[in-house]
């Protein structure tokens, strides 16, 4: 049985391929994949992002090769910004209720 | 997917113990008890600590959240390279 932190692995890989899959090339977000993808899946971290600019500064952000799409590589990066993000925020949560047995 | 990214924090952090760093036992509970799928030789601890040593970018012998997200960057990579490239030819027979 594959293991918590296996079954986020496949959940990332899924959503990814969820979206890119919409239009455009098959294995890239393209703006607007990325736009839905931000929108559906990271609503809760990403709640006061209201900005329409945002989506652009994000997506310049992450796509490295330059070609105007996100590739799986370059949407890793969005997910560790993220993390550490979070990690700074959880540390902050455990801390608090001294609750490490998860 | 926010849950997803909960779960790859938390587990560094329940590994940490409260501490900034995961050491290098710990890091070998880590690799076993999440990796043993994706991953080959995790009953191999000297094959960890070999994996541990290439991830140490700062060899103080500790694996850091930085370090620790190249790792499940790296490993999510390859697998979603498989998965696509397992598709393909699929994908391509049927039409």
């Amino acid at each position: 049985m594959p293991s918590q932190l296996e079954t986020a692995m496949e959940t990332l890989i899924m959503v990814f391929h969820r979206y890119a899959g919409k239009e455009g090339r098959n294995g890239t977000l393209t703006r607007r994949e990325l736009r839905l993808l931000m929108e559906n899946e990271l609503s809760g971290f990403l709640k006061s992002q209201k900005d329409p600019t945002t989506i652009d500064r994000i997506m310049k952000d992450l796509d490295a090769n330059g070609d105007g799409e996100v590739d799986f590589e370059e949407f890793v990066s969005l997910v560790v910004g993220l993390s550490i993000a979070c990690e700074a925020c959880y540390r902050a949560q455990l801390t608090n209720t001294q609750s490490w047995n998860l | 997917m926010e849950g997803a990214i909960k779960t790859v924090v938390m587990q560094y952090l329940s590994s940490a113990r409260g501490k900034e760093n995961v050491s290098g036992k710990n890091f070998q509970k880590l690799v076993k008890s999440q990796m043993g799928n994706i991953l080959s030789d995790t009953d191999s601890s000297s094959a960890i600590k070999d994996m541990m040593k290439g991830l140490d970018d700062n060899q103080d012998g500790k694996v850091s959240f930085q370090e620790y997200l190249s790792l499940v960057g790296y490993l999510a990579n390859s697998m979603s390279e498989r998965k696509t490239s397992a598709s393909g030819p699929e994908e391509a027979a049927k039409h």
